[in-house]
């Protein structure tokens, strides 16, 4: 059985389609990331899948429970980490967690101790009796996250844990996440960072406009453009009578370069390996006395997948 | 059932730990209570006698003009004062010191005595409620005291030593106190036994805190809203506790919290201000406890209805400022026109404070509370109703 089973979900908010036809599973135990821009839809998609909202049309099986017919089961087997820090700032991190804990259905000393079993892993067991409320960001995600872990859950969501916090906050999130994973939780993680996708993820699905346009792997998914690496040149011409078809060509003649193309003043170059063909990029362009002026290299990641697919920046 | 509880209290123990739950709730009633009674007349040394300042002049000095006198000093409606001349009696009613002055001429008590007819010389403007309040009296204990001599004299004439004058005279004289036909007060004795001092407190008290108590909610409402900001809400809503619990458990939390600052400050009002609440605690239990599930559904939908903290306090001072000026809470209700008196009673307030001044003014029982409780216990359930409504048709997301 799968831990997740999502059908043609469907959702629209007034005229705006927040969510169209996705589909997807995730396997018991993988990390699973929906990765997208803001306005994508994933925030959407996990509400649906989470029973907060109803979907228009489809699906889903979360364990075996329907979202539509069952949702007290689905709720029964899932944990939930939502984007924003849904937590009551005037109570201390220990009430917040025992509150949550006996609305997840815990009572008495199991609670007591699972509590104290929760705030050892996100490492906040010296901090246990201060208010959530005067905690760092980094610290109240942490607590966020704990809530989650409370009941044991077989599948958790985690929407866009890492948004506004410090990277050593960050790190040991991520960090936490593949614990949980190893701990045989299976993780929907949904993100707009695609190194997170790519470092997390056993699968990745990219969401845009409400509708999944990739999923498979990472390596699946780079496959789509090629692995190539994305060479943009930004150059200026030293002397007025330069040939630019001349050096385009020139270009184009270098082993490993598969394709020159210009748009708006930069010089794009696909090619296999960027650090072998670099070298004779420049020889080139100095005996046509050009100068680069400017390099960026892209090589085949979710961002170019994401840009290839849409013609847009994974982040604008 | 118990995630109910659970949630109440969770909400307990966050508005336990705001302080503006104190100010609003105790110290704020506590002070306008004692700010608007002074403003009553509470607190006056020495309280007020209500009855009519009289002057008396006594030129007869007679055994039957001090009967007079004495029976006119048991008058409920009259205070004697003594006066030293007729010019300074005249002058002292002239200058409304006095409400009247009643002079007794020499030879008064001869003339009763051989049942001659005399004049008592009235100072007064019988025109007024006032001087004809004071003739009234006056008339009532010369005809007293004729009537009881002209007996006494008739008795000793027809029956001699065995119905001496001075003996008959005291008899009938006495009789006046109990007479066989009288008028008596239907109304409770609760106004008659309390001074003005109590009597302003006894309507500012509860005004204020139920004034107080409409005030606080924004506190508790506060809490619902930033529970929904927080997202925390849907958190809720992820677990397997169920929306009628949510609404519940917080209901329940500003239930407890008015009904304890109820209970604290009729405590501090039969204590500290002697305002009669225990004269029938059953009856002013349910009264306090009908008004707090009122005003407790209000808190619920204006948590259910305000966007933001700041709108959650508007909404509170909006019905407290409307609910408690048309109900009554600041001017009593009962000083006001018939129109008003009507308007006013669109207000659940009118409705509290007629429930805990018929038991605090009136005198009246638990079946004296029974129409404002309903009253009560209908807004009550509309509110909440409303609050419900709101609760599940608002926006999911």
């Amino acid at each position: 059985m799968n831990a997740i089973e999502v059908q043609n979900l469907h959702k629209s908010f007034a005229e705006i389609k927040a969510v169209q036809g996705v589909s997807f599973n995730v396997s018991q135990g993988e990390i699973f990331s929906l990765l997208g821009p803001n306005g994508a839809g994933k925030t959407t998609t996990i509400s649906m899948l989470s029973c907060l909202l109803k979907p228009d049309e489809g699906d889903a099986l979360v364990m075996g429970h329907s979202i539509r017919k069952d949702p007290n089961g689905v709720k029964s087997v899932l944990g939930v980490v939502p984007q924003d820090i849904a937590l009551y700032e005037d109570l201390t991190a220990r009430e917040n967690l025992t509150f949550w804990g006996k609305m997840y259905g815990l009572r008495g000393l199991p609670l007591k101790k699972r509590v104290n079993e929760v705030l050892e892993v996100i490492g906040l067991s010296d901090r246990a009796n201060g208010r959530v409320g005067k905690f760092s960001g980094g610290m109240k995600r942490r607590v966020n996250i704990g809530v989650a872990l409370l009941h044991k859950p077989k599948v958790i969501y985690m929407d866009e844990p890492t948004v506004g916090i410090d990277p050593q906050s960050r790190r040991n999130i991520l960090d936490n996440v593949v614990e949980l994973k190893n701990q045989g939780m299976t993780v929907l993680y949904t993100t707009h960072y695609m190194e997170e996708a790519q470092e997390l993820s056993d699968h990745i699905a990219i969401m845009d406009h409400g509708e999944m346009i990739a999923c498979g792997t990472h390596e699946e998914l780079v496959q789509i453009v090629g692995e190539v690496d994305r060479i943009t040149l930004t150059i200026s011409m030293l002397t007025g009578d330069t040939d630019t078809g001349k050096i385009l060509m020139a270009w184009r003649a270098i082993d490993g370069v598969r394709e020159v193309s210009t748009d708006e003043g930069a010089i794009t170059l696909l090619a296999d390996d960027s650090h072998r063909v670099l070298p004779p990029v420049f020889e080139v362009a100095s005996a046509n006395k050009v100068r680069i002026i400017g390099a960026d290299i892209q090589e085949p990641n979710l961002e170019s997948v994401f840009l290839h697919l849409t013609g847009r920046a994974l982040r604008d | 059932m118990i995630r109910i509880f659970d949630i109440t209290s969770k909400d307990l123990l966050q508005l336990l730990r705001d302080r503006m739950t104190f100010l609003f709730l105790l110290i704020m009633p506590i002070a306008f209570t004692f700010l608007f009674g002074f403003a009553g007349g509470a607190f006056s040394k020495g309280g007020v006698d209500p009855r009519l300042l009289v002057g008396f002049l006594d030129e007869d000095n007679s055994r039957f003009s001090q009967s007079l006198h004495d029976n006119l000093a048991k008058s409920e409606v009259i205070r004697l004062e003594e006066g030293n001349t007729r010019a300074d009696l005249e002058s002292r009613v002239a200058g409304e010191k006095l409400a009247g002055a009643i002079m007794i001429p020499a030879g008064y008590g001869r003339a009763v005595l051989n049942g001659k007819p005399i004049r008592l010389t009235l100072i007064a403007d019988v025109s007024t409620p006032a001087g004809m309040s004071v003739e009234s009296e006056a008339l009532t204990a010369a005809i007293r005291l004729d009537s009881a001599v002209r007996t006494a004299v008739i008795m000793e004439q027809v029956a001699g030593d065995k119905a001496p004058f001075d003996y008959t005279y005291q008899k009938a004289l006495s009789a006046w106190q109990d007479p066989p036909v009288r008028v008596t007060e239907t109304t409770s004795s609760a106004i008659q036994t309390q001074d003005k001092s109590v009597q302003a407190l006894s309507h500012t008290s509860p005004g204020m805190m139920l004034q107080f108590a409409i005030a606080g909610l924004s506190t508790a409402a506060q809490i619902i809203v930033t529970e929904r900001k927080s997202r925390s809400l849907q958190r809720l809503l992820t677990t397997a506790t169920a929306r009628i619990q949510i609404l519940l458990g917080h209901y329940l939390a500003i239930l407890l919290l008015i009904f304890c600052q109820f209970l604290l400050l009729i405590t501090f009002g039969q204590i500290v201000l002697h305002v009669n609440y225990l004269q029938a605690p059953e009856a002013t239990l349910l009264v306090a406890f009908s008004s707090a599930l009122c005003i407790s559904a209000l808190g619920l939908l204006i948590g259910m209805l305000a966007k933001t903290e700041e709108q959650a306090v508007i909404f509170s001072l909006i019905p407290m400022f409307v609910f408690a000026g048309i109900g009554g809470a600041w001017v009593p209700l009962e000083v006001t026109g018939e129109t008003f008196q009507a308007i006013g009673h669109a207000s659940p307030v009118a409705w509290a404070m007629d429930g805990f001044k018929n038991i605090t003014l009136r005198g009246l029982g638990l079946r004296g509370v029974l129409l404002p409780t309903a009253a009560l216990v209908g807004y009550a359930v509309l509110v909440f109703v409303l609050a419900t409504w709101r609760f599940y048709t608002a926006e999911e997301k």
